[in-house]
């Protein structure tokens, strides 16, 4: 994994080139949203924008919000989503820079899910590196409230994703996927707490780092189960590859239990590449350099592979090939060389 | 006619024990050599050494791959040279499919030959047959490569593997170990059908049980780091009734 060369293309008002099926495109630039045609979304007073999804209702495609910044220097924005009694939502989130300053970005979400609904939430990182990002996602689940949720870091300057979840209704159920690739002098961050409140809650977690250059990744995770949580289960995994000399992974796993009738578990790895993999590719006729990229691609598509939207997997498995291959991670057909 | 491959003196050591201790051999196409000896005499060593594992150190010697130097190539070289190692375990990898990893080594040699990489269906229409060489399944290919296969089915993808890349030299290790009957038959077959005029084989085993199915035209027995008997095929049943302590004695 090598950096790319960051050649943006400007113009005057930015468009996905290459929108996905089947999906509704909106877009926020610096933290304020653009004029769209969708009931459900709307931009608040103070920044930032609602999205509402009422009762038993469903949103008809996936919204895809994407996110850049152009402007200089910092923006903050508050962003809210309320999932009603039963309601569902598909949501691809998206974060690009428009231009190569320093850019720092204060994102914090609000998530509320109301009972029996369901949100299938993939958040994609593309930013250059000199960009300074933070996110804090505060989501609540209400009983038998279900969320997915897929975190991918393909490149950024110094990003850093906090995550606190709350299972507050029995049956409440959340599975988190991350993964992050860090190269150069890249830090990446991932802070994840998940409280299982209620009884007979199920979460699972599993965050994958591939680190390269001199980059330093942090995970810490913490499963809280409350007294009378009975019931619960909870799995934790973070997982880090290093392909360099100089890269460095932390990784805190942490389980606070006070109930007695739980399954819960965590792991944490931080390795290297596999020679004996690697040999047995080698003697193949496969070089090492395909040899290491295929040994990256089967260690990142563990945390890919539950995307349920088949395009949208595709097209981030590509991107995730393209940016270990050390090319400019933009969609293929995409011209734009800077998302 | 042109030597395949001519290994001399050969002398290979890891972690500063020599295990190799000056091997000779010599190949040409269109031979089967087996090679054989009890636990520990270096054929698994002989056999890495020359695919090219790097944790073993050559010290001495030389080997000559159709003319040119083979211990100054690399793994991926030697491949694209013609050689081939079937291993005794076949290593598994999580996450790569069969399909993806067999495909980029098959593109590998293709683009080392000034060829253009195959289409999917192309490449499709090759995987089936060759599987059909070892009666394999094509569900397989979009499995993990070589993970939750039995054994027999990793010595089987094996020999897939040799007939996809078409080597001119294959060194088979111990390619029966683990094998029942039904397996071994399958995949001494494949073997046999792979046979031509201009490639060659070298089965490493202990066992006589595979020279049944692969005939071999040279048999040399490994002992502690060097060949002490090269003989015809008749010298594996003498091997399978006598053991290897009068050759040991004899070649004292």
């Amino acid at each position: 994994m090598t950096n790319y060369i960051y050649t943006p293309n400007r113009d005057n008002e930015f468009r996905c080139k290459v929108p996905l099926e089947n999906t509704e495109q909106l877009f926020v630039v610096d933290g304020t949203l653009q004029s769209n045609g969708i009931d459900a979304i709307s931009g608040r007073a103070d920044g930032g924008y609602a999205l509402k999804v009422p009762k038993r209702s469903a949103l008809e495609r996936m919204l895809q919000i994407i996110s850049v910044r152009r402007g200089l220097g910092s923006a903050s924005c508050t962003n809210t989503f309320e999932l009603g009694e039963s309601a569902s939502a598909k949501l691809l989130l998206c974060s690009h820079t428009l231009n190569d300053q320093r850019l720092e970005t204060q994102e914090n979400y609000m998530i509320r899910l109301e009972e029996n609904s369901n949100l299938d939430l993939v958040i994609m990182q593309n930013e250059h590196e000199n960009s300074l990002h933070d996110s804090h996602f505060a989501i609540d689940l209400a009983a038998n409230a279900t969320l997915k949720l897929h975190v991918v870091t393909l490149h950024g300057g110094e990003l850093s994703n906090r995550f606190d979840i709350n299972l507050n209704g029995k049956g409440a159920e959340c599975e988190v996927n991350g993964l992050y690739l860090a190269s150069g002098k890249q830090r990446i961050s991932n802070i994840l707490n998940l409280s299982h409140r209620v009884p007979e809650c199920n979460s699972r977690q599993l965050f994958k780092g591939i680190l390269d250059g001199e980059a330093i990744t942090r995970f810490s995770g913490t499963i809280l189960v409350a007294k009378d949580a009975q019931k619960t289960e909870a799995y934790q995994a973070n997982n880090n590859l290093i392909v360099s000399d100089y890269a460095k992974a932390y990784t805190q796993p942490h389980l606070e239990i006070y109930a007695d009738d739980v399954k819960c578990s965590h792991g944490a790895t931080v390795g290297s590449l596999n020679d004996d993999e690697l040999f047995y590719m080698r003697s193949r006729g496969i070089s090492m350099a395909e040899a290491k990229l295929l040994q990256q691609q089967a260690f990142a598509y563990a945390a890919l592979e539950k995307i349920s939207n088949v395009a949208l997997l595709e097209r981030l498995t590509n991107l995730v090939e393209r940016r270990l291959r050390g090319e400019f991670a933009s969609c293929s057909d995409c011209n734009r060389q800077s998302c | 006619m042109e030597n395949l491959i001519e290994i001399k003196d050969l002398h290979a050591s890891i972690n500063g024990r020599e295990i190799l201790k000056g091997i000779n051999l010599t190949v040409k196409p269109g031979e089967v050599h087996a090679i054989m000896g009890p636990n520990g005499s270096g054929k698994s060593t002989l056999s890495a050494v020359l695919a090219g594992k790097e944790s073993y150190e050559v010290t001495q010697g030389s080997v000559t791959f159709l003319g040119k130097n083979l211990l100054e190539m690399s793994p991926e070289e030697r491949s694209w040279a013609g050689l081939f190692l079937g291993f005794q375990y076949p290593i598994e990898i999580p996450g790569v499919t069969n399909v993806n990893f067999m495909k980029t080594a098959v593109n590998e040699h293709r683009k080392q030959n000034g060829l253009s990489p195959l289409t999917a269906a192309e490449y499709l229409k090759l995987m089936r047959e060759k599987l059909a060489i070892v009666e394999m399944d094509p569900a397989f290919s979009s499995r993990g490569v070589n993970v939750g296969f039995s054994g027999g089915e990793k010595k089987r993808n094996e020999i897939f593997q040799m007939a996809m890349l078409n080597p001119r030299l294959a060194i088979l290790d111990e390619t029966d170990s683990g094998l029942d009957v039904d397996a071994l038959r399958i995949v001494a077959n494949g073997v046999n059908k792979l046979k031509t005029p201009e490639n060659a084989t070298i089965v490493i085993t202990h066992y006589q049980r595979l020279l049944d199915y692969i005939v071999p035209d040279i048999i040399h027995v490994l002992y502690k780091g060097r060949i002490i008997k090269t003989a015809g095929k008749e010298l594996a049943l003498q091997v399978e009734e006598r053991g290897y302590d009068w050759l040991i004695n004899e070649s004292k």
